[in-house]
């Protein structure tokens, strides 16, 4: 997953340089959809979900 | 405004630009050189951070070319927001001890990692927010007036693309197509 993340910010930054920009433009915004994925999916934990009980707000 | 001094303003919001993605990236060499430098492999959470910043960087490549929109500046903005949330979830798991949460890596200038993706973050939005305010929905200069040497910007910009090529490869090294660990590098053992 993380390497699908890398892989498409690098083909976005390719595909800007070879002047297809709104192509390049997909490509990061999947890479951005891709990432928030991967985020929410390390955070979440079994026990706590979300949550973060050790702090105290 | 004159023609003349629009197209001044117009060059100095370029060199803002410009001076950021070289900041930006000179943070991204940072990281990469305490990963292989001092053998401190990033975490998950880490990686997305530098994702984040390239996507910045992507956003302030897009600007350094566009006219007569902000398009590039948009993107920088939800990359840079993005990751200040993640800086921000990591240093909150890791800023109370608790067993098998330590912060990864050694602490520079007293302050970890985290706790600087955070900074960054903050300051790549004050940075872009303060831009916009000055130069944002500026005039629209004849095109070429205000474009910067190419022998400037290209250089910089064919550096974050190796950067971002480098660390593909290194992703690909440590995690595979898989989960990421931070015990070493898959593909190596």
């Amino acid at each position: 997953m993380m390497a699908a993340v890398f892989a498409t910010l690098l083909l976005a930054f390719i595909l800007d340089q070879v002047g297809l920009s709104r192509l390049a433009v997909s490509c990061l915004l999947l890479s951005l959809a891709l990432g928030v994925g991967l985020f929410l999916w390390e955070v979440y934990s079994p026990d706590y979900g979300f949550r973060m009980p050790w702090l105290q707000l | 405004m004159t023609i003349r001094g629009s197209s001044i303003t117009a060059t100095l919001d370029r060199l803002i630009l410009l001076a950021m993605l070289a900041i930006v990236a000179a943070i991204l060499t940072a990281a990469m050189a305490m990963q292989y430098a001092l053998g401190e492999i990033p975490c998950p959470l880490c990686l997305l951070q530098r994702a984040a910043m390239f996507g910045c960087c992507f956003g302030l490549i897009l600007q350094l070319r566009l006219r007569g929109s902000e398009r590039g500046t948009g993107l920088a903005l939800v990359f840079a927001l993005l990751l200040l949330v993640i800086s921000v979830r990591q240093t909150l798991l890791d800023i109370y001890p608790r067993p098998g949460h330590d912060y990864i890596g050694s602490a520079v200038f007293g302050l970890h990692l985290p706790v600087w993706s955070a900074i960054i973050a903050v300051a790549l939005l004050l940075g872009l927010a303060v831009r916009l305010a000055l130069f944002g929905g500026g005039p629209v200069t004849k095109s070429g007036d205000d474009e910067l040497p190419r022998a400037l910007v290209q250089p910089l910009v064919i550096y974050v693309v190796a950067i971002c090529a480098i660390n593909f490869l290194s992703v690909l090294a440590q995690c595979g197509l898989g989960q990421c660990h931070t015990f070493g590098y898959r593909l190596i053992q």
